[in-house]
């Protein structure tokens, strides 16, 4: 009877102590989210004012409307500089890997296992490696400064293709035999009969690499070099050094900036967390 | 009906027309460049200089040999630097390390433990800041660490102790011999990345059979015993690959570094690939740079082998 009440008693103290350390996870990894909100909402004398605080006394939207209204910052034509890069980025992804993943899974050609083995030795190779020269490419061919020189350089993904491939040969043969009965061509087959399958692997790649894309920092810093063809993190950056007197605007801009990445993660959370351990996103 | 022959011809002739452009699009954009860099790593090149007509290398820019490697050790203010750069990527690195697993393997198996409801919860939360732009997580932990009005100087004084008079820009400051800045970066690192080893061990956590820790029970286990014997050890294969994939993530760290402190107080944060990004891109010494990326390539390979060999071994239980 000792026995037992001791050990509900230390279940007791165990739980607490566990939501505990959750509490303070939480709260830590939601602090620095809150602050630049707050941050945002606070006038330009109030975020530098000493000793700081916390909650702004009169939230005010000005800062958003400062940005909004700044000729210098034609928002709309950022987020479309970002959204065509990481849209065209994520169909072709999807165009090729799924393609090419069919390919490896269900068609035998002399040279495959070579085709395979180099397209996986793209994994190895870090980016930094081949960016020198892939930069002196796209100066080559004209792509620098240009949102294509973002989006070229980036149309095969391994992993994707590895992924796909795992994905496709879980699929029945019978189906393709069946298509190729009817007298499909070979393209048909992947175009109506294979696509339609890969909905929930299509899916989790186009996420992971929409959030890559629109998260992209270095290779942008690289190519683009007109104002006008910036993407939301150069715009960033580039706000925030010539706003440096006024953190206030830079805390909205950076707000402005993950509404749109945030809300996917929202909308798509289940998916993304579940993936995130076996797609190599990182 | 065709014959069973056409049929095959015709799948190879899909095979090929698929495969061939993707192999010829990966000879120019992976297997050219990689090559390139290699070479470039031989000459003293800048795309600023007209050179010989292949790939601009030659008269102008000059084959020079091993000495962009020999530079490297030169005294020099850049060769310097980038030394300095190695020498901080690799501390980052391995603090970086053991602090993330001190935190993500200890969480994972609190929350593992949780109702499903509520570890749906943690989980998504947890792991919200690694799918954040990394710029905009640098600016608001720039923010944070604001000397005069930023939060955490304010958290500091609010319990009555002085904070330091500046966490990312003071050149004398250290703690325990390393720079403040770099300890500051190491913090809004981990808080960006952790979800990401969390939610690996979460995963892996939940592959242990059962039967595993119900048959250590009765064995009389106590919950210590059976994280040290049971847990720990079914865990080593996550463990490895988690070690090795934030090595190489730290090893090529840049933006926070960049946006947050340029690399000082006096390049106590300057990192690898931030030498390689500057040399290539600022200085134009793209010969130089290709050099410096061909170490860091040779570091990384190290690691990734390094997986490749602990991990061959397949765990079944």
């Amino acid at each position: 009877m000792v026995a037992q009440s001791r050990t509900n008693y230390s279940y007791l103290i165990g739980a607490v102590l566990r939501y505990a350390v959750l509490g303070i996870g939480l709260s830590v990894t939601l602090l620095p989210f809150v602050y630049v909100i707050l941050s945002s909402l606070k006038t330009p004398s109030e975020i530098i004012q000493i000793p700081p605080t916390l909650f702004p006394k009169v939230p005010t939207w000005q800062n958003y409307t400062t940005i909004f209204n700044d000729p210098k910052v034609p928002l709309g034509l950022f987020f479309f500089n970002s959204s065509f890069v990481a849209i065209a980025r994520v169909a072709v992804t999807l165009f090729t890997s799924s393609l090419a993943g069919y390919i490896f899974a269900r068609y035998e050609f002399g040279g495959k296992g070579l085709m395979f083995a180099v397209i996986m030795a793209q994994i190895m190779i870090p980016f930094q490696m081949i960016m020198i020269p892939l930069y002196l490419i796209l100066v080559k061919l004209q792509l620098i400064d240009t949102l294509w020189g973002l989006i070229i350089p980036a149309m095969i993904d391994a992993f994707g293709i590895f992924m796909m491939r795992q994905f496709i040969e879980g699929i029945p043969r019978e189906l393709i035999d069946a298509g190729r009965m009817d007298g499909a061509s070979e393209f048909q087959i992947y175009r109506s009969l294979i696509l339609p399958q890969l909905s929930a692997p299509l899916a989790t790649l186009g996420i992971f690499t929409f959030m890559a894309t629109w998260n992209d920092y270095l290779w942008p810093l690289i190519v683009i070099t007109t104002h006008e063809k910036r993407t939301l993190p150069l715009l960033l950056t580039w706000y925030s050094s010539n706003h440096g007197s006024r953190p206030s605007l830079t805390m909205a801009a950076s707000v402005i900036v993950l509404i749109p990445i945030v809300l996917i993660y929202i909308l798509f959370q289940r998916q993304i967390v579940a993936n995130a351990a076996t797609t190599g996103f990182k | 009906m065709a014959s069973p022959g056409s049929v095959r011809q015709s799948q190879r002739r899909f095979a090929y027309s698929v495969m061939t452009p993707i192999m010829l699009y990966l000879m120019l954009f992976s297997l050219i460049p990689l090559i390139w860099a290699i070479i470039l790593g031989f000459f003293d090149y800048s795309p600023a200089r007209v050179g010989g007509t292949l790939f601009g290398l030659g008269d102008s820019n000059p084959f020079i040999g091993i000495k962009n490697y020999v530079d490297l050790f030169s005294d020099s203010q850049p060769a310097t630097v980038f030394r300095k750069s190695v020498v901080n990527t690799f501390l980052f690195t391995f603090l970086i390390v053991p602090l993330n697993l001190a935190i993500t393997l200890p969480l994972a198996i609190i929350i593992e433990r949780s109702h499903t409801r509520v570890k749906g919860f943690f989980r998504a939360v947890y792991f919200l800041p690694t799918v954040t732009s990394a710029v905009a997580v640098a600016l608001i932990w720039g923010a944070i660490y604001n000397p005069q009005a930023g939060l955490l100087s304010d958290l500091i004084r609010t319990i009555g102790l002085t904070p330091p008079k500046a966490w990312l820009s003071d050149p004398q400051a250290f703690v325990m011999g390393i720079p403040l800045a770099m300890l500051a970066l190491i913090v809004a690192h981990l808080w960006q990345d952790f979800g990401y080893n969390l939610v690996i061990f979460i995963a892996a956590l939940q592959g242990i059979p059962q039967n595993l820790r119900d048959a250590a029970k009765v064995d009389g286990a106590n919950e210590q015993q059976m994280f040290w014997y049971v847990t720990l050890p079914l865990l080593q294969p996550t463990l490895l690959f988690v070690c090795v994939m934030t090595i190489l993530s730290s090893l090529q760290m840049f933006i926070l570094a960049q946006v947050m402190t340029k690399g000082g107080p006096r390049e106590q944060t300057q990192t690898i690939l931030m030498s390689i990004y500057q040399n290539a891109f600022r200085y134009q010494n793209m010969g130089w740079a290709a050099a410096m990326s061909f170490v860091l390539f040779g570091i990384i390979m190290v690691f990734t082998l390094l997986q490749f060999r602990f991990l061959r071994s397949d765990w079944e239980y």
